[in-house]
């Protein structure tokens, strides 16, 4: 596979980290902080990122259920997160090939409106089902998600990053 | 684990992706998918289809759930510990303060009830029915931005029933309009498809008032309130219990700005909550009172439209209930 000068090859990925890292994300969802409008969604940018580096084992069906739940969580419409996470997963899939060509601050950057776009079904959604506007901080929860993701790509690569055949000097 | 060469080189080529046999292409699923969030978001909306999908994700959800409220539990309860004692002490003087002020007005409600008993006696109407009320913790504000409502930590498990009215100790916070088996959502009454029975202790008008969340501010509306009404800034409004839900002669809300309007017969009136609608900790879940039994034939003038309440009022009372609050009362709580 041809890839990004300079980008070290990774070691596979352990199935349950994904999964442990995409439960992580959904507890810190689910943490009762009050009302935050601009909370940026956790769980969002680690499907993203699992669909971008690991498409074939997470997907939109995944992102789909863990929609529900947050709905039921949240108590807005049912359906409503699995749809913006499904439009999400479905774009990024798309854009996985090429967007691995990028640095990660460009990576970002890319994912952007990708953010945007999801925030703004949501809206449009429950406009259309009679709710107000809820101020404008909504908007600042996708700028958030991208600079969530140059973290992302710190934490979530990191046990992928570590040698194949660890010694005394290379204990990790 | 990794140490063989062997096994390194499992590990770097393990199940190498299939060439044919991928199964559907990725735009196939999406619209697949996405038809199916459709269709339960308008299952849900419109013909509440979906409730049982909810109570399985609810149920599995709730460990999940408890198991994020503790850390925030835990820094609340740091922060309590590291409380001075000077705010300790502010507070106490403060619930001192109240409870000599409603320990007078207790004294009066005793008075008040017995009066009120031997009058009802009188006027041969129905008994007031105490209503059963049960504690309940919040355990989150939902997060949904476009509504405004709360998870308490009460079910069906627990007897909580759909519509049971919600108050915390300084009046009416909404109405519980989900039951999961273990916890149940309450939608605060300044939601927008909120609506609360009203009546105006000193004047004795009735209306409704709706939830007028904004982004920014918590606030009640008065709609289609005849610019001639009886309203003025500073009025307290209670539970009419007109409608059968709320139990009459909770308080509600206080009267805040009126804006007369030239351009139609109307005013906008805006109130303001009683209830502290952030931050809460602890509520009251009240059973939902019986629906009103079709008026006594003595007792017809409760039927009565709000112009001519005041009069309904003096003469008879009411079916509802309405009859139960001093015409003036002396001082607000």
């Amino acid at each position: 596979m041809s890839m990004r000068r300079g980008q070290p090859l990774l070691l596979p990925p352990r199935l349950w980290f994904i999964w442990a890292s995409l439960l992580v994300a959904l507890m810190i969802d689910l943490l009762p902080l009050g009302r935050l409008l601009w909370m940026p969604d956790f769980l969002a940018v680690t499907l993203v990122f699992w669909a971008v580096h690991q498409p074939r084992r997470i997907g939109m069906v995944v992102a789909f259920c863990f929609g529900l739940v947050l709905d039921v969580h949240e108590a807005s419409l049912l359906g409503q997160h699995a749809l913006a996470y499904t439009v999400l997963i479905y774009f990024a899939i798309m854009l996985h090939r090429r967007i691995q060509w990028f640095a990660v601050a460009d990576q970002a950057l890319q994912l952007l409106p990708l953010f945007f776009l999801t925030r703004i079904i949501t809206i449009v959604l429950r406009l259309l089902g009679g709710a107000t506007f809820p101020g404008w901080e909504v908007l600042l929860a996708p700028v958030l998600e991208m600079l969530l993701w140059p973290l992302a790509s710190a934490l979530l690569l990191a046990p992928q990053r570590r040698s194949p055949n660890p010694d005394a000097d290379r204990p990790l | 684990m990794r140490k063989a060469p062997t096994m390194l080189f499992e590990t770097l080529y393990n199940t190498p992706p299939p060439l044919f046999r991928q199964g559907q292409s990725a735009l196939s699923r999406f619209i697949v998918l996405s038809a199916l969030a459709l269709f339960l978001m308008v299952a849900d909306a419109r013909f509440h289809m979906v409730e049982q999908v909810r109570n399985v994700v609810a149920t599995a959800l709730y460990p999940a759930q408890w198991l994020a409220l503790r850390p925030v539990l835990m820094v609340e309860e740091v922060s309590r510990y590291f409380t001075s004692l000077k705010t300790a002490r502010k507070t106490e003087a403060a619930a001192r303060r109240r409870l000599t002020e409603q320990s007078q007005r207790a004294g009066q409600v005793e008075q008040l009830l017995l009066e009120n008993n031997r009058l009802r006696a009188l006027l041969d109407l129905r008994k007031r029915i105490p209503v059963e009320a049960q504690a309940a913790q919040v355990l989150y504000d939902a997060t949904d931005p476009f509504s405004r409502r709360v998870v308490i930590g009460k079910g069906r498990m627990h007897g909580v029933r759909s519509g049971s009215p919600v108050m915390d100790e300084t009046g009416v916070l909404g109405q519980v309009t989900r039951v999961y088996p273990l916890v149940s959502e309450v939608t605060l009454l300044i939601d927008r498809q909120q609506v609360t029975p009203v009546i105006n202790t000193r004047s004795g008008v009735r209306t409704v008032a709706y939830g007028a969340a904004s982004a920014y501010i918590d606030t009640l509306e008065l709609r289609y309130m005849s610019a001639a009404e009886d309203m003025r800034e500073g009025d307290l409004l209670v539970t009419s219990g007109i409608g059968g839900t709320y139990p009459p002669g909770l308080p509600v809300a206080r009267v805040g700005e009126i804006q007369p309007r030239s351009d139609s017969n109307f005013m906008r009136v805006r109130c303001q909550p009683l209830a502290q609608l952030r931050g809460i900790t602890m509520v009251m879940v009240l059973d939902p009172a019986a629906p009103p039994e079709p008026a006594l034939p003595d007792a017809d003038d409760a039927t009565a439209n709000p112009d001519e309440s005041d009069d309904a009022d003096q003469a008879a009372g009411s079916g509802a209930g309405e009859g139960q609050y001093p015409r003036k009362p002396e001082a607000g709580p």
